[in-house]
């Protein structure tokens, strides 16, 4: 099964980036074998990109799910541009945090260095993983590609039962 | 194939936590989920200084079983020990650091300089049930804390009995085998409930004598404990309740410590007395054959099963139909308590079951020709059942929902007459 594992890394060693300080995700694609498949950007430019994408939802291939996190999006965006709508520091972290969780929702987790609370609790809406670790992007990736392979093998033969 | 099990009347390992609450400031660190102390509690009498609800614990999550929780582990002890004022912590580890093979006995013994002591016990949930964890925690005791003593105090004995919360009547039941004990001019030593706490435990290896009460919960402690801490043991498989079988007890006991039989016949005899005058002056009701059912079924742990099984056959003259034995009793100790329950008064047998599936159970008691209505003391699943049957109820054993229980006991010569007045009182209410 293929996936996808973004990474916050600047020097493409370590991972040595909070989520809040990564200015290009490093995606990694696994299949039998493990790629590094783009640099992703993220736009620090908050809600244009979002917003053009959610006027032409309707008849676009968006699934569901992106309809609704682009709807949450909105929101907040709207919240936050006459108050900050949820009264803590961040907001509900539309400022900065929703545009690069929409950016890697296609991956199946996601590795930094840090993740503050409001990024971790938007990325578990998604059912995206999770992992803020202080080590090389080699060994990350390696102990969780070994971790989700016992998973999914785990999955095909209780089907297969 | 996958098997269901409806309705186990026992936890996980983990539910350990409690015996180490029962120890008075002693905490529970615990290395498991988020979650599993605050499912693993029982309401019933566990707030306090520390309760469950605010044990440490390093909420071991995804990331932790990918990277390891390690680090985790470290910093959850090093700041339970800035942060909580107890006398003794006691990490205990749930399935999921023991499944991904996280080095807690590693991580804990980083901490033996620390001012307090820091033990653990391997408690998954899938090493067994919370009787074999109550095991692991005094294992863990023994293994790590004690440490052999030649200086032995006279008459000192050690008593362990009931699993601390799994049982309803932990507390008043070990105080009141204190007691006894006391009468006979022996000093009794336990390590749970009020005042007791690691004083107590620090006393353990200065005994001459471990009590174990109780058909097989703890006889792997008393083995380890006779071969660290060269103190031999009594093994009383049977909770003394009533008359008969606390008299029993107390020859035994006194036999074992070197009590005179003077010593040990006259506290038999005032206690005795006491309670004949008692059960004399209520002949006419226990005579009043309408009142009370022909035929009864236990459905409780081993300690329980046994205990109120020979009670009401011994001293009661109830006749025992099948008794049920729900705590997964280990296969190799299956046929020394089935003998036990072989030897009753009047060449009474009692024919057991050993069944933790209640739908087993239900249907075993429902098919059963009890001569008239049933009476069963168990658990408060059987509630229901019971009523459909229209048969007498009692709440004794884990769950229990419909009483509520400070520090009352059913042991000893006392406990027998609470026990007897507990039962009467729901079979008189049947008529009125």
């Amino acid at each position: 099964m293929a996936y996808k594992i973004a990474v916050g890394s600047l020097d493409g060693i370590n991972v040595d980036l909070k989520f809040g300080e990564v200015s290009e995700f490093l995606i990694y694609e696994i299949t039998d074998e493990i790629r590094l498949i783009e640099k992703r950007k993220v736009n620090s430019v908050k809600a244009d990109n979002t917003n053009t994408n959610s006027t032409n939802n309707s008849d676009n291939t968006n699934t569901n799910s992106t309809n609704e996190s682009n709807n949450t999006n909105n929101a907040c965006t709207n919240g936050s541009s006459h108050n900050r709508c949820c009264g803590n520091g961040n907001g509900c972290g539309s400022q900065s945090i929703i545009p690069g969780v929409t950016l890697i929702e296609d991956c199946r987790c996601v590795v930094c260095k840090k993740i503050g609370f409001q990024a971790q609790k938007q990325f578990e809406k998604k059912a995206i993983t999770v992992f803020d670790v202080d080590t090389s992007i080699d060994d990350a990736i390696t102990k969780i590609t070994a971790y989700y392979a016992k998973i999914d093998s785990r999955k095909h033969s209780h089907n297969s039962i | 194939m996958a098997k269901l099990l409806d309705r186990q009347r026992y936890k996980c390992a983990l539910g350990a936590m409690q015996t180490v609450q029962a120890i008075e400031r002693a905490l529970p660190v615990l290395n498991s989920g988020p979650g599993c102390a605050q499912k693993l509690s029982d309401s019933t009498g566990s707030s306090g200084y520390f309760s469950p609800n605010i044990f440490p614990c390093t909420s071991i999550n995804e990331k932790d079983v990918v990277f390891g929780g390690v680090k985790k582990l470290d910093s959850t002890i090093a700041n339970s020990l800035k942060v909580i004022d107890a006398d003794m912590y006691v990490v205990l580890t749930g399935c999921i650091p023991e499944i991904v093979g996280d080095d807690t006995g590693e991580v804990v013994s980083r901490f033996n300089d620390a001012d307090k002591p820091v033990i653990y016990a391997p408690t998954a949930g899938f090493k067994g049930n919370n009787y074999k964890g109550h095991e692991q925690v005094i294992d863990a005791i023994i293994d790590q804390y004690l440490t052999p003593s030649d200086d032995k105090q006279d008459g000192l004995i050690n008593i362990f009995a009931d699993v601390p919360y799994q049982d309803l009547f932990w507390l008043g039941n070990i105080r009141e085998l204190e007691r006894l004990i006391k009468e006979l001019g022996l000093t009794p030593n336990t390590i749970f409930g009020y005042r007791r706490g690691i004083d107590n435990i620090n006393k353990i290896p200065h005994a001459k004598y471990n009590l174990l009460v109780s058909p097989w919960v703890g006889i792997n402690n008393m083995k380890k404990m006779e071969k660290k801490l060269g103190i031999p043991y009594l093994h009383y498989k049977t909770l003394p309740i009533g008359a008969t079988e606390t008299s029993r007890f107390l020859r035994t006991v006194g036999e074992f410590a070197g009590v005179s039989n003077e010593k040990v016949e006259s506290v038999i005899k005032e206690h005795e007395d006491y309670y004949y005058y008692l059960i004399e002056r209520y002949a006419d009701l226990f005579l009043e054959n309408r009142v009370i059912n022909k035929q009864f079924s236990v459905v409780a742990d081993a300690h329980y099963a046994l205990a109120i099984t020979r009670f009401l056959v011994n001293d009661l003259g109830l006749v025992p139909a099948k008794q049920f034995i729900t705590d997964d009793t280990p296969k190799n100790m299956r046929d020394d308590i089935v003998k036990e329950f072989n030897k009753l008064n009047y060449g009474l047998a009692a024919d057991v079951s050993f069944e933790t599936d209640t739908y087993k159970i239900h249907e075993a008691i429902r098919e059963h020709d009890y001569h008239g209505y049933p009476l069963i003391l168990g658990g408060y699943y059987e509630k229901e059942l019971t009523e459909e049957l229209k048969g007498n109820f009692l709440n004794i054993s884990w769950p229990v929902q419909d009483k509520v229980v400070f520090d009352s006991f059913y042991a000893g010569y006392a406990g027998g007459i609470r026990l007897i007045e507990d039962i009467y009182t729901v079979a008189v209410s049947r008529f009125n």
